[in-house]
């Protein structure tokens, strides 16, 4: 059980460095969603199952998702960027 | 205004030198690794389960034990969305995100069949285990939160599956908005239950049911599911709201 809550731990600051780390936008919302995976796996082995479902819903699904259409935007010429 | 590197490590340092200190030492008063339950936890334990027929103390905490807190933590996220509504929707127009924006000229990537297949075989299982989650949170681990996060990603899986206007369709502003407001105002309505049967505000006076059933808990369930339709939906606003911004407003619209 400690080993795979060191595991864990070892895993989530592993990514958790890739996150800060990685340069480029898209991959690093990709990594944050790779962290959220991996500290959802960790609080589910520190008996917290309640808290484990809300990060990989929230954490892994709808940030992402959120982050990702904000590069859309930025990117894709929105109405935002048009002059006015 | 632009830093020079001397002046930021000399920042750095400073604080480090303030904050190093009180990280070490919060570090070593933390309780140890896998400690005994503090008294609070303890006593939640002995008692919650017995009194409210819930096996899932962390809800019975969450929608009893400090129902008013998760009451104002509700309308915390409410006026979240609302304010998000409100920024967005300032350069784009009251109405504009009622029906799907087209995006001209803007390259649609195919989707596999392979995607297409697998969503629609996850979609309703993931829907399915989301109406499980709300529907057991007094029993097992989860609740409305979760459940309505878990809820609003399913649908967003139509996205990925079918395409932006399948996922419009699927969650209709209007009938997101109602789904939000129905849920907050079924929070405030929970708590004004008992009220109306001669007890305090919040306080769980219903039956309690039988243990280990859908309906034991009394007020927790209903609590549970308003919670849930609240988040649901405004989450789903959310991500209308944000993905109306990548698009372009038709020709004949605000411009």
């Amino acid at each position: 059980m400690m080993l795979a809550v060191a595991g864990c731990l070892l895993l989530v600051m592993i990514s958790g460095a890739l996150v800060a780390f990685t340069r480029r936008p898209a991959r690093q919302v990709l990594m944050i969603s790779v962290h959220g995976l991996f500290l959802s796996m960790l609080f589910l082995l520190l008996q917290a199952p309640d808290v484990a479902y809300s990060e990989i819903a929230v954490g892994t699904a709808l940030v992402p998702v959120m982050f990702l259409t904000v590069l859309a935007a930025i990117r894709g010429g929105g109405r935002r960027n048009l002059p006015r | 205004m632009k830093y020079s590197l001397v002046l930021r490590y000399a920042l750095c340092i400073l604080a480090l030198i303030v904050l190093a200190p009180a990280a070490v030492l919060v570090a070593l008063h933390m309780p140890a690794f896998g400690e005994q339950l503090p008294a609070y936890g303890a006593t939640v334990n002995a008692h919650v389960p017995y009194m409210r027929q819930a096996t899932n103390v962390v809800t019975a905490i969450i929608f009893d034990v400090r129902g008013v807190d998760t009451l104002g933590e509700e309308f915390i996220f409410v006026a979240a969305i609302t304010g998000l509504a409100v920024l967005l929707r300032g350069g784009r127009g009251e109405d504009a995100s009622r029906k799907p924006i087209h995006t001209d000229g803007r390259w649609l990537p195919a989707r596999s069949e392979a995607v297409a297949l697998l969503i629609r075989w996850m979609l309703p299982a993931t829907v399915a285990f989301s109406i499980y989650v709300m529907a057991h949170g007094q029993l097992t681990p989860g609740g409305g939160f979760q459940a309505g996060a878990m809820l609003a990603s399913a649908l967003l899986l139509l996205f990925l599956g079918d395409g932006y206007r399948s996922w419009r369709q699927v969650t209709p502003p209007t009938v997101m908005h109602v789904l939000e407001a129905l849920g907050a105002v079924g929070c405030v309505g929970v708590g004004l239950l008992p009220l109306a049967l001669g007890a305090g505000f919040l306080e769980n006076v219903l039956p309690q049911g039988q243990p280990k059933s859908l309906t034991g808990g009394g007020l927790i369930p209903l609590f549970n599911v308003a919670v849930g339709m609240a988040i649901t939906g405004g989450f789903a606003n959310a991500l209308v709201e944000f993905l109306e911004e990548t698009r372009e407003p038709e020709a004949e619209g605000e411009q």
